[in-house]
């Protein structure tokens, strides 16, 4: 059974250059260009298994992070199909999905409950992802006031506590001190354990090598190794560093 | 049906309305009679100004009611779209970074604005027992005819949020429109002033029918316009589920461009 199903994958980005109507008829009026694309995942294909721990390595503007909201549904493919089995907590870009006016434990219980909790159950939780996090005495402050490490915290924090069958975890530890990213490492441990299916993007070779048991490389868009980590990190310190 | 889909999402979008609300009325009484008093004073001010501008003699009801059976309706419509237009643009951070169906956004707010709207109606209420305006069955027909008008605004402005994140300056564009399409709305006056070959004007306007339709079964003992809700009720829908398509289609690239 897979987790996660990947067939042709394309993803295009528009670059629109006009942000304004006033801007679109100077453009119009003048024969400027008005669009542009960016061609950031080109035909990929894979699938992942339930249970399995993969590692997402490339260089910066590889595509990574657009692979991985692709695989979050955030964003849509322009081509082909992803496909998800598993109630999934997506973690893209430093950060859960918060609304930076709302207080931490606002934010708390909305995305909660956007990844699919009960109000009920986010409040029997609540306690221990406060804790987690360690951000007690700025549970009411407005997120756009956290430090980006105490930032991590709590999105991690939240995403673990909904126990998620997919984890898809982008760079977010590296934010964090030294004491939190152990800590988070002991937790993604016992998640992968219980079987839960995890993907991660991270530079830190030395994880992807020692946690995941199978790395996908990705350059330019393309996929260019997809196997056992050890070897896929080896390939990439050759080839690309 | 993606329709369906938005079932499961049900205590998000409960709990989106309740923050909504509460953030109003979190700064305690003041929240809350904001939003008796905003249309209060509207009402008070416009029926003491337009009451010399216009013939009100020829009404059977007494003006102030008549002009506030026009203004809540029309309240509800702008203030719900005016959030509407920027609720993908203020939501980005969320949209950006975790999925669920964009359209519930606006659905929450939608409700929210309708709880308001319901607060507001007090005042209604009152001033029926004020003008000592007898209570009819009749009355109860308000609800298809808010439900036609929530179908038509809901449509409005999922294409209005989502071209407003192409270009943001659809937001102002709208304010404009809004406060030009508030004079061309009987809502200060009745459509019976003006001479016939005008009226198109007002049979064009959605917001009008609508309008007038609350007067005949609110102040007027009397039933609506069938042939025109009917009308105006099928083209909602029509441009609903169009609008919804629309909406749709851009949700994949709506956390590209915010
Ligand atoms: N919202 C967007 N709009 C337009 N282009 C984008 C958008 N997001 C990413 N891109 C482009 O897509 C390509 C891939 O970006 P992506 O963020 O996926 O890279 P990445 O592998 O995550 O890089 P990094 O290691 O720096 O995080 C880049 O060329 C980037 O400029
Ligand atoms: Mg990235």
């Amino acid at each position: 059974m897979c987790a996660i199903v990947l067939q042709d994958v394309n993803k295009y980005y528009y670059l629109q250059h006009q942000k304004t109507l006033k801007e679109v008829l100077q453009a119009f009026i003048l024969q400027k260009k008005t669009i542009d694309s960016i061609h950031a995942v080109k035909n990929l294909s894979f699938s992942i298994k339930r249970g399995e721990v993969v590692g997402i390595i490339g260089k910066n503007g590889a595509g990574k992070s657009t692979l991985l909201k692709l695989i979050a549904g955030v964003s849509k493919p322009s081509s082909g199909t992803v496909q998800l089995n598993g109630r999934l907590a997506p973690l893209i870009e430093l950060g859960a999905g918060f609304h930076p006016e709302l207080s931490g434990r606002e934010n708390i219980y909305l995305n909660g409950i956007i990844l699919g909790l009960t109000e009920q159950e986010v409040t029997e939780r609540f306690d221990d992802i406060v804790a987690f996090a360690e951000i007690r005495d700025f549970i009411d402050m407005p997120v756009k006031n956290y430090s980006s490490g105490m930032y991590v915290r709590l999105a991690f924090s939240v995403a673990v506590a909904t126990q998620p069958e997919i984890l898809l975890v982008d760079e977010v530890l590296s934010v964090g001190d030294l004491s939190f990213q152990k800590k988070c490492m002991q937790r993604m441990e016992s998640f992968r354990k219980n079987g839960t299916t995890i993907v991660l993007v991270s530079h830190d070779l030395g994880t992807v090598e020692s946690f995941c048991e199978r790395t996908i490389i990705i350059d330019h868009g393309l996929k260019v190794f997809d196997g056992n980590a050890r070897e896929g990190v080896s390939l990439f310190r050759e080839r690309f560093l | 049906m993606k329709l369906l889909e938005l079932y499961r999402y049900r205590e998000l979008i409960k709990h989106l309305v309740l923050r909504e609300i509460k953030g109003r009325y979190k700064q305690s009484f003041i929240g809350f009679f904001w939003i008796l008093l905003n249309p209060l004073f509207q009402m008070l001010i416009m029926s003491f100004v337009f009451s010399f501008v216009i013939r009100t003699g020829q009404l059977s009801v007494p003006f102030p009611i008549f002009v506030f059976v026009g203004l809540l309706p029309w309240t509800l419509f702008s203030n719900s779209l005016s959030s509407g237009v920027n609720i993908l643009v203020d939501n980005a951070s969320l949209i950006r970074k975790i999925y669920f169906p964009r359209e519930i956004l606006l659905i929450a707010t939608l409700i929210a604005k309708l709880v308001d709207f319901a607060i507001a109606s007090m005042i209604f209420i009152a001033m029926m027992l004020y003008y000592q305006i007898p209570f009819t069955w009749y009355m109860l027909l308000f609800v298809p005819i808010l439900l036609v008008q929530t179908v038509f605004t809901f449509g409005l402005a999922l294409v209005l949020s989502a071209l407003n994140l192409l270009y943001r300056d659809v937001q102002y564009m709208f304010q404009l429109i809004l406060s030009l399409w508030f004079y061309l709305t009987p809502i200060v006056y009745s459509v019976d002033f003006f001479p016939e070959q005008y009226r198109w004007i007002f049979q064009i306007n959605p917001m009008s029918v609508f309008i007038n339709a609350y007067r005949q079964v609110l102040l007027g003992g009397d039933v609506f316009n069938i042939p025109a809700i009917l009308l105006g009720g099928g083209i909602a829908l029509v441009m609903f589920f169009i609008s919804y398509g629309l909406f749709k289609k851009m949700e994949g690239i709506v956390a590209d461009v915010v």
